[in-house]
C-alpha cells in the first residue's frame, strides 16, 4: 500500500508475465504515443506551427550559411598555398658551378618538391625583354643579377607555417644572400578566415540562444493551453517525467521542422548563388565553388535543431510546468 | 488507513486552517466530513493529497508520514487516493473512456488492460454505453459518476470526495452516496467533505465536524467508536 511506492510497483509487476519486458513495452508504447500526440497538435495549428519551423529555419540557416562559406574559402587558400614558391636570390660572388650544387643541396630536403636554378645570364635576358628597360641595362658595365633558385615547396610543407620554417633554413645556407616568399597575402587571408570564423561561432551561439528562447515562449504557450491538463495529471499521480514529456516531444519535433527549413533555404539560396559564382571564379580563374551540405550535414544540422528545441522546451517546462500545482483546484 | 496526530496548518500569521487536529480511519470505513464553509475541510483533504503540508502535527495514509515525504515521491502516495471534486475536472478535449484512463496512463499500465479497467470502473458507476462520448454531452451527475469512475480506476485504498453532491438534486446526491458506500464495502477507506446535513442523517455515518479549525470533539469521539 502507500507505506513504500516502489515496493508496490514491483509487486505489480511481479503479477505480469514477463514483468521487465511488460514494463519496458508499456514505457516505450507511451514515448511512441506521446511523441504522436505532440506531433498531431502541431499539425492542428499548421500556421503557428509554420511560423515557428520559419523563425526557426532561418535562425539556423545563417550561420551554417556562414559556416559553409568559410569551409569554400578555406578550400581556396588551400589551393593558393600550393603556387606559394620560395625563391632565394644568391651572392655576387657564387659562381655557377657552387650554385649548382647549393641547388642540390636544397634539392635533397624532403621539405622541397623542386628547385630551379636560374643563372644569372638567363636572369638578364628575361628581365630584358619583360622589363623594357632594355636601353638603360646597356649603359650597366656587367650583369647585375645574382644566380638565383626557385624552391617549390613539397606538398606537405605548404602552409603558412610550413613556408615559414623552409625560408628559414634556406636562408641558413651559405652563399644565399635574400630568400624571398609572397607569404603575405596567404597569412592575410589565413588571418581573415579565421577572424570569420570566429565571428560564424559567434553568430551562431546567439542564434542558438535566439532558438532556445523562441521555442521555450512557444513551448510555455502551449504549457498555458493545456493547463487543466496538467493539473489533472499531477492529481491523479503523474510524475515530474510525464507531465514534462509531451512539451519535451512538441520542442524536438519544432526543432526537426526547424531543421528542415533552414536546410530547404540553405538549398534554395545555393541555387540562386550557385550561376554568379561560377562566373566570377571563372573570372579570376579559381576553381572556388560554394559547397552544400552533405548527408552528414545535413542530418547534423537536424539533429542539432531538434536538441535545440527539446533544450528550448526544456527551459520551458522548468521555469513553468513545476509552478502548477493542484493546490489551487480545490476551493477554500 | 489515515491518521491525524495534532496537525496543525497555518497559511500565514493570521489564518490558521487546522488547529490541533486528531483522528483516524480504518481500512473500509466511510466518514463524513463536515464544517461551515472556511472551516478547513478543503485544507484537510489537501494534506491527505499531500496538496500542502501540515504546519506541525502528522499526516500518515497507509502508514506513510507524509510531513516527510521527498517532493518526488508524492505522485506514487497520490496514486492510492482516488479524488472526486465538486467541479470533477474532467478534460473536455477528450472522451469519457480517456478521462477515467489518466490514472492507468500515468501508472504506465499496458494498453490491454486499460481498456479491461477503464470498462469495469464505467461499468460500475451505470456509465459503460458513453465511453466514447465527450465528457460535455453529459449531464451534470453522470459528469459527476465520470470522475467517481476516474477516482476508482485504478483500485485506490482510499477515496477522497470534496462536495460531490453540491450541485446534484437530491435523488441524484443519494445516488452517489450509495456508490461511495459500495466502496467502502469492499474496503476502501471513504472520506466525503460536504455540507449537506441532510443527505449525512440520512445515510448514518461516522462524522467528522470541524468548526474555525478544530475538529468539534463529541462528533470525533463519538465516529471513532462507530467505525
Amino acid at each position: 500500500m502507500a507505506n513504500d511506492p516502489r515496493k508496490q510497483q514491483s509487486r505489480g509487476a511481479k503479477s505480469a508475465r514477463s514483468p521487465w519486458r511488460e514494463q519496458a513495452e508499456s514505457y516505450l508504447n507511451h514515448h511512441r504515443k506521446v511523441a504522436r500526440d505532440s506531433a498531431q497538435r502541431l499539425w492542428q495549428s499548421p500556421v503557428a506551427s509554420m511560423m515557428t519551423w520559419m523563425v526557426m529555419g532561418v535562425a539556423l540557416a545563417l550561420p551554417v550559411a556562414l559556416m559553409l562559406l568559410l569551409a569554400s574559402l578555406e578550400g581556396v587558400s588551400a589551393g593558393w598555398e600550393s603556387s606559394a614558391r620560395v625563391t632565394a636570390y644568391l651572392n655576387d660572388s657564387v659562381s655557377i658551378e657552387e650554385a649548382q650544387a647549393l641547388k642540390a643541396e636544397v634539392a635533397d630536403d624532403s621539405r622541397v618538391a623542386e628547385v630551379e636554378l636560374i643563372d644569372r645570364d638567363t636572369a638578364l635576358t628575361e628581365f630584358r625583354a619583360s622589363s623594357g628597360l632594355e636601353d638603360a641595362l646597356d649603359y650597366l658595365d656587367e650583369n647585375p643579377l645574382p644566380h638565383t633558385l626557385l624552391v617549390t615547396p613539397s606538398e606537405s610543407s605548404r602552409t603558412a607555417d610550413g613556408v615559414e620554417m623552409l625560408l628559414t633554413v634556406i636562408e641558413g645556407l651559405e652563399g644565399v644572400e635574400r630568400v624571398q616568399v609572397d607569404l603575405g597575402w596567404l597569412q592575410r587571408l589565413n588571418a581573415m578566415t579565421d577572424l570569420l570564423g570566429r565571428a560564424v561561432w559567434a553568430l551562431a551561439l546567439l542564434l542558438a540562444a535566439a532558438v532556445v528562447l523562441v521555442i521555450g515562449n512557444t513551448v510555455r504557450l502551449a504549457i498555458e493551453n493545456r493547463r487543466d491538463e496538467i493539473l489533472v495529471a499531477k492529481l491523479v499521480g503523474g510524475t515530474d517525467a510525464f507531465v514534462r514529456r509531451p512539451f519535451l516531444y512538441t520542442g524536438a519535433w519544432f526543432g526537426l521542422g526547424g531543421g528542415i527549413v533552414a536546410w530547404i533555404l540553405l538549398q534554395i539560396s545555393l541555387w540562386w548563388l550557385s550561376g554568379p559564382v561560377e562566373r566570377l571564379a571563372g573570372l579570376y580563374r579559381s576553381e572556388f565553388s560554394l559547397n552544400g551540405l552533405t548527408f552528414d550535414g545535413v542530418l547534423a544540422l537536424i539533429i542539432a535543431a531538434m536538441l535545440l528545441g527539446w533544450l528550448g522546451a526544456w527551459v520551458a517546462v522548468k521555469r513553468h510546468l513545476d509552478d502548477i500545482e493542484p493546490g489551487e483546484i480545490a476551493g477554500g | 488507513m489515515i491518521e491525524f496526530r495534532q496537525v496543525t496548518k497555518r497559511y500565514d500569521s493570521d489564518h490558521t486552517a487546522l488547529r490541533q487536529v486528531n483522528f483516524g480511519l480504518e481500512r473500509g470505513e466511510l466518514a463524513f466530513l463536515t464544517g461551515h464553509s472556511g472551516a478547513g475541510k478543503s485544507t484537510l483533504l489537501k494534506l491527505i493529497m499531500v496538496m500542502e503540508r501540515p504546519s506541525a502535527g502528522e499526516v500518515i495514509v497507509g502508514g506513510q508520514v507524509l510531513n516527510t515525504l521527498p517532493r518526488r515521491q508524492v505522485p506514487y502516495i497520490r496514486r492510492h487516493i482516488g479524488v472526486v471534486f465538486q467541479n470533477h475536472q474532467l478534460l473536455f478535449d477528450r472522451t469519457v473512456f480517456d478521462n477515467v484512463a489518466m490514472p492507468l496512463e500515468v501508472m504506465g499500465t499496458p494498453a490491454r488492460d486499460i481498456g479491461r479497467r477503464v470498462r469495469a470502473a464505467l461499468d460500475k458507476v451505470g456509465l459503460l454505453s458513453k465511453e466514447k462520448m465527450n465528457p460535455l454531452q453529459l449531464s451534470g451527475g453522470e459528469q459527476q459518476r465520470v470522475g467517481i469512475a476516474r477516482a476508482v480506476v485504478n483500485k485506490p485504498p482510499v477515496l477522497l470526495a470534496d462536495e460531490p453532491t453540491g450541485n446534484l438534486d437530491p435523488e441524484l446526491s443519494t445516488d452517489i452516496m450509495r456508490l461511495f458506500a459500495d466502496f467502502s464495502q469492499v474496503g476502501v477507506t471513504v472520506l466525503i467533505a460536504t455540507h449537506d446535513i441532510a443527505l449525512i442523517n440520512e445515510l448514518g455515518h461516522r462524522t467528522l465536524t470541524l468548526d474555525q479549525g478544530r475538529l468539534v470533539p463529541g462528533a470525533a469521539a463519538a465516529g471513532g467508536r462507530h467505525g
